[in-house]
């Protein structure tokens, strides 16, 4: 097990890698010139000092030499300053930004979790019953809500037209918790709707082939109550499946909702991604894709060790769910 | 000798012979959500193509006299704040919107199963070229991956096919390469090779027939993601580019007018979006559990 481990998460280092060529590959094919965008349109206009500004940010090398001074400074931990955002370093930007949707999509995640687990059993436990149907209409049009579209409707209607909600998140880190949950309140739900849909429908499918498995019905057979049988054998055995799909969405948790992040103008990931990337802020892609490539990857090998633990037919080496 | 193949294909899970064909329509049929998908989706398509027809107005005109007006007899939908008829953006729109996710999906679909396809057959090196590959792109969220392709070159309805096309066929691939890995130890592929069809004839005729179930379900729900992915970019302002409608363009145009109570900008196109994502979504969903009984109870 251990070594299992050990060699999954060595091979993540050339994935990495991999990762990081594709991206930076991408980024310098494209057409365009971040010292343009780092100048004023003035400056921007002499050849010369483009120029000197292209040498400071190291751009005049070759490609490949640029890249490896990139990875070579990765590797000792050093993931660059910004071109924009004050020069500041890439990691401090990442950080700062981190927290604001940690927040946000964490409380998300746990209430689409919490809402939707005793649903699907329900629907399980009832189904083609009315309420079924009813939850499976409704997880169906909540997966196919344009989330942003939502979030737009629910400004105007909630928070310029009623005045109930503040629309956009502007100064609400400073503000005290009693005025401050309000600011949560359109995104998170914007956010969780979706996850309750997914998940709902999830837990209701893996109920209902737990439902179905032998061991229930010799459960039945020795005696055991109805309700019994479907909470004690049923339930625990059905929420297996959900670790793999809860903990797969734990990227997601650190790379926020760009949309729904500009939205709001909510402080987190997800606005910084936005940013570097119309500002041609090369390091500071080049950083968000590696920690959430990282995230990723990681996590990917974790909810595989996990599942492996907590399901005993699963062996580590042979259950990886990867190709 | 091929018909002695056909008729052990006929055999296979994926592929249809007439009764098993006749089987899976009627359990389709029952499914009454996923009929109604259908239905949605005929009339969407059908709505595109005879678009000349539905549109009271040309959806480009501008009339200064008729600025961001509410619904009326007139226009339906109201209008936006260059006075262009919002029914006849929608309409035309949705021209641009199906037939964008359509050629992107036609993309992922095309580079999804070639690539699975090789992966699953040939094994090896191949495989693990391009499986690394998979692992790599499914390792950065789609959407980052999306606009920051979309916001180096310029923004376009072809742009934004390739953009789609190209990141987001990781999936398809798995799932074809998985489909042909179980396919392949089968005995009536052991037996196609031994009397010594070539490899492209063995996925052409035997691998990618009984694959074609999971590639249509997969379609399927991939064209609500596209539908969806292209609504985001245009709302970005990284995909389909005003005057051209489209329907996450028109969602973005209309957004600054919303504040000012002008609803009807916001309303229709998301409406339209949402209506039919969940067409497809209840489509692929019915057809999955027309054409795999296994999974039908679930």
């Amino acid at each position: 097990m251990w070594a299992y481990t050990v060699r999954r998460l060595l091979f993540l280092i050339p994935l990495l890698l991999g990762l990081s060529l594709v991206m930076f590959t991408l980024l310098h094919a494209a057409p365009g010139d971040p010292a343009v965008s780092m100048l004023s349109p003035q400056a921007a206009v002499n050849e010369q000092y483009l120029e000197q500004t292209r040498k400071n940010m190291g751009l005049d090398r070759p490609l490949p030499v640029q890249y490896l001074i990139w990875v070579g400074n990765l590797l000792r931990g050093d993931f660059g300053t910004a071109y924009s955002f004050n020069g500041k370093p890439v990691l401090d930007l990442i950080r700062d930004r981190m927290w604001g949707t940690i927040q946000l999509q964490g409380i998300s995640l746990a209430l689409g979790v919490i809402l939707a687990i005793p649903v699907g059993i329900v629907s399980a436990t009832k189904q083609y019953s009315r309420l079924d149907n009813t939850v499976t209409v409704a997880s169906f049009m909540g997966l196919a809500l344009p989330n942003f579209w939502l979030a737009l409707m629910l400004q105007i209607w909630l928070g310029v037209k009623m005045g109930w909600l503040p629309i956009i998140s502007t100064g609400q880190a400073a503000a005290p918790w009693d005025q401050r949950w309000k600011y949560f309140v359109l995104p998170v739900l914007v956010l969780t709707l979706p996850n309750i849909a997914y998940f709902t429908r999830f837990m209701r499918s893996s109920m209902l082939e737990v439902i179905n498995q032998d061991y229930m019905t010799t459960a039945r057979a020795k005696g055991l109550a109805n309700q019994q049988v479907l909470y004690r054998h049923g339930v625990r055995n059905a929420l297996i499946p959900m670790i793999t799909v809860v903990g797969l969405q734990l990227p997601r948790i650190l790379g926020g909702s760009v949309i729904i992040e500009q939205i709001f103008a909510w402080p987190g990931i997800g606005q910084l991604a936005w940013d570097a990337i119309t500002r041609r802020d090369y390091p500071v892609i080049m950083g968000i894709t590696i920690i959430l490539g990282a995230a990723i990857m990681v996590t990917n090998v974790l909810v595989d060790l996990v599942y492996a633990l907590v399901d005993p037919r699963v062996s580590a080496a042979g259950g990886g769910a990867r190709g | 000798m091929s018909e002695q193949t056909t008729s052990t294909l006929a055999q296979e899970s994926g592929r249809l012979s007439a009764p098993r064909k006749h089987q899976v329509i009627k359990r389709f049929m029952r499914n009454k959500l996923a009929v109604a998908g259908l239905v949605v989706i005929v009339l969407l398509y059908a709505a595109s193509f005879a678009a000349p027809l539905l549109m009271t107005h040309d959806p480009n005109a501008i009339t200064f006299g008729a600025r961001t007006l509410p619904p009326s007899s007139e226009h339906w939908m109201g209008t936006d704040r260059n006075g262009r008829d919002v029914y006849s953006r929608l309409i035309k729109g949705g021209q641009v919107s199906l037939a964008t996710g359509f050629a992107a999906v036609a993309l992922v679909m095309t580079i999804g199963v070639m690539l699975g396809a090789a992966s699953g057959y040939f094994g090896g090196l191949i495989d693990g070229a391009i499986m690394r590959l998979t692992d790599i792109l499914l390792s950065i969220p789609l959407i980052l991956l999306l606009i920051t392709a979309a916001s180096l070159f310029t923004p376009s309805i072809l742009t934004t096919i390739i953009v789609i096309g190209a990141s987001s066929w990781p999936g398809a691939a798995r799932l074809v390469r998985g489909q042909f890995l179980a396919l392949k130890g089968q005995e009536f592929i052991t037996a196609a090779r031994s009397i010594g069809a070539r490899p492209s004839e063995i996925m052409a005729r035997h691998l990618f027939p009984n694959s074609l179930a999971i590639i249509i379900v997969e379609t399927t729900l991939w064209l609500s993601y596209a539908i969806l992915l292209e609504a985001s970019l245009s709302y970005l302002g990284l995909g389909v580019q005003i005057p051209t409608p489209s329907w996450g363009n028109m969602l973005r145009d209309g957004q600054s007018e919303l504040l000012f109570g002008a609803w009807w900008l916001t309303l229709f196109p998301g409406l339209a979006i949402f209506i039919t994502v969940l067409a497809f979504n209840l489509l692929g969903d019915g057809l999955r559990d027309a054409l795999d009984p296994r999974h039908r109870e679930r």
